[in-house]
């Protein structure tokens, strides 16, 4: 067990030119009533392993999908690499094959094979005619075919979408998304429903990946525990407002928000997620 | 059976029998006419077989017709379907091609026939024609409803990637929305050769010609012995259109499901 220790808004600085991600005082609502989102600061630097954990409706795919410009705020500033995330911006839309987005449902294509699901990451350096044609340059089949034996997929190139099982199928989109060469990896609750050993193979092969492509993770998370052996940054969502935010270093954990919470109350929620 | 449902089911009685008396659809004289079916039986029995070949090939020639004019239609409604799409286009882009294709719809295909007839003369070609028009805007239709109705998920999840339109219509809704096309298009030539089998009726080729002309000549059992040939026909494709289905359909449906609480 971490030992969690508090201190008061410490080791933690605002300046620094490294930030990939910014969001100050952001507001969203689906409905133009309700905000599934309301005042969210955060501010990610670059190459960090970074959870989101909270609740079933607190707002963490909410939060992804305005990272990756599908959605946008109602109030507030987004900045992406000091580029604000829209579809229809055109900056913006020129960087959306540097973020790799992963949803909860993953979004595979289900009747084509685990070779072009993954193709499909190398789509915006492809021409059209390769594309339409689905003639693929030398050095993109290479490269699918590293990752696949990456993600450990090998032999199972030509195997349609839907026939693979729920780890394989996330291993597919995991290998779609490193395939576009992100700078940022944002994954939503990828791992959830997996037992604990897959769980943790495909936790650690995105940590791996991470480490080695520099990537920035932003990873959603349902259960505490494995948000604090795999980031180095927690931020806790409830009702949609960031309630507390956590470095993990080595055997510590730090808050670095004002910390209005104590021990118990991180213990209390803590001890909430892990029973579901 | 609540007096509610009885009033409903007395009111659609008593508006049929007025209908029918007014379009003089008389059961009795349909009872009267039973015993000519048997002339027409007799009639057929002694039509000498050589018109057998002529009728299948006559019959050959439909399904060529229709053929032809199920993949025009086909090749020309797949490009009309994505942009009917309410799904991948604006509502500038969706709305004209959808008028346009719900104008082509409101003429049955022998109104199309007649029209072709009178552009390009008659014979085959015009019943063709009839055939690509009624299925450019019967295929482009189901299509794009099938192209609607795909899971939005990888939609949403490839778009986010960056990729072009033409990239996302070849690796996502093609993929997502051709098992349903398949089917339709069998379903599509199924029809349509029953369709160009009547074409003949107005000139535009087919069977049909040959059907209308013994009726003109009262030789029905002539007519009947090809009308006989259409029915085997419709029969057998029927029957391959549904191992086709059964063979490559059915296997290739199953869902991915993958969905989060
Ligand atoms: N498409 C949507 N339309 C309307 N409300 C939505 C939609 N998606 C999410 N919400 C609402 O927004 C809130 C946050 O949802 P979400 O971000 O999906 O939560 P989480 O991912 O943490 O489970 C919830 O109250 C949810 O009901
Ligand atoms: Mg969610």
């Amino acid at each position: 067990m971490k030992q969690i220790q508090m201190t008061q808004n410490s080791s933690f600085s605002l300046i620094s030119t490294n930030k990939i991600i910014q969001m100050s005082d952001v507001w969203t609502s689906y409905d133009s009533k309700n905000f599934a989102l309301e005042g969210i600061n955060l501010s990610i630097d670059r190459g960090t392993n970074y959870a989101i954990v909270g609740k079933s409706g607190s707002g963490k795919s909410t939060l992804l999908k305005l990272m990756n410009g599908m959605m946008v705020p109602s109030k507030g500033t987004i900045k992406i690499d000091y580029v604000t995330p829209n579809m229809n911006n055109k900056k913006f839309k020129k960087m959306m094959h540097t973020i790799g987005y992963i949803p909860q449902s993953l979004g595979l294509v289900k009747n084509i094979t685990v070779l072009e699901n993954i193709m499909i990451g190398a789509l915006p350096r492809l021409s059209t005619i390769q594309s339409l044609l689905k003639r693929f340059p030398e050095h993109e089949v290479l490269e699918a075919k590293r990752i696949i034996s990456l993600v450990g997929l090998s032999g199972k190139e030509e195997r349609k979408a839907y026939m693979l099982s729920g780890g394989e199928k996330r291993r597919v989109a995991i290998a779609r998304a490193l395939m576009q060469k992100p700078n940022i990896l944002l994954a939503d609750e990828i791992v959830s429903e997996l037992d604990h050993v897959t769980a943790h193979e495909i936790m650690n092969l995105i940590a791996d990946a991470q480490k080695r492509m520099n990537l920035t993770a932003i990873m959603v998370h349902h259960d505490m525990h494995l948000a604090l052996e795999f980031a180095n940054r927690v931020a806790v969502i409830k009702d949609g407002r960031k309630i507390l935010e956590i470095g993990v270093e080595g055997d510590n954990i730090v808050d670095f928000q004002t910390g209005d919470l104590n021990t118990e109350e991180i213990m209390e929620m803590y001890a909430d997620d892990s029973k579901k | 059976m609540t007096p509610k449902n009885n009033i409903i089911i007395g009111i659609i009685v008593a508006l049929v029998i007025v209908a029918s008396y007014n379009v003089d659809a008389n059961p009795i004289e349909f009872a009267e006419g039973l015993p000519n079916l048997a002339i027409v039986v007799e009639e057929m029995l002694s039509v000498e077989p050589k018109y057998v070949p002529t009728a299948l090939w006559a019959m050959f020639e439909t399904i060529q017709m229709a053929f032809i004019g199920t993949v025009v239609g086909t090749a020309i409604a797949l490009p009309l379907s994505m942009f009917a799409a309410r799904n991948l286009n604006s509502k500038y882009v969706y709305a004209p091609v959808r008028a346009l294709l719900a104008a082509i719809r409101t003429l049955p295909s022998i109104l199309w026939a007649i029209l072709f007839v009178i552009m390009v003369g008659l014979g085959t070609f015009a019943g063709v024609l009839a055939i690509v028009m009624y299925t450019i805007g019967f295929v482009a239709k189901l299509q794009y409803e099938a192209i609607e109705a795909i899971d939005s998920d990888p939609v949403d999840a490839v778009s986010s990637i960056g990729v072009s339109k033409l990239q996302l219509i070849r690796y996502v809704v093609i993929p997502e929305s051709a098992s349903h096309l398949l089917s339709q298009i069998l379903y599509m030539f199924d029809y349509n050769v029953r369709q160009t089998s009547i074409l003949g009726l107005v000139g535009a080729g087919g069977i049909g010609f040959y059907i209308i002309n013994y009726i003109k000549f009262f030789e029905y059992g002539k007519a009947a012995v090809f009308m006989l040939v259409v029915l085997a026909t419709v029969l057998i494709i029927d029957w391959v259109s549904v191992k086709i289905r059964d063979k490559y359909i059915v296997k290739s449906q199953h869902g991915m499901e993958v969905r989060a609480k």
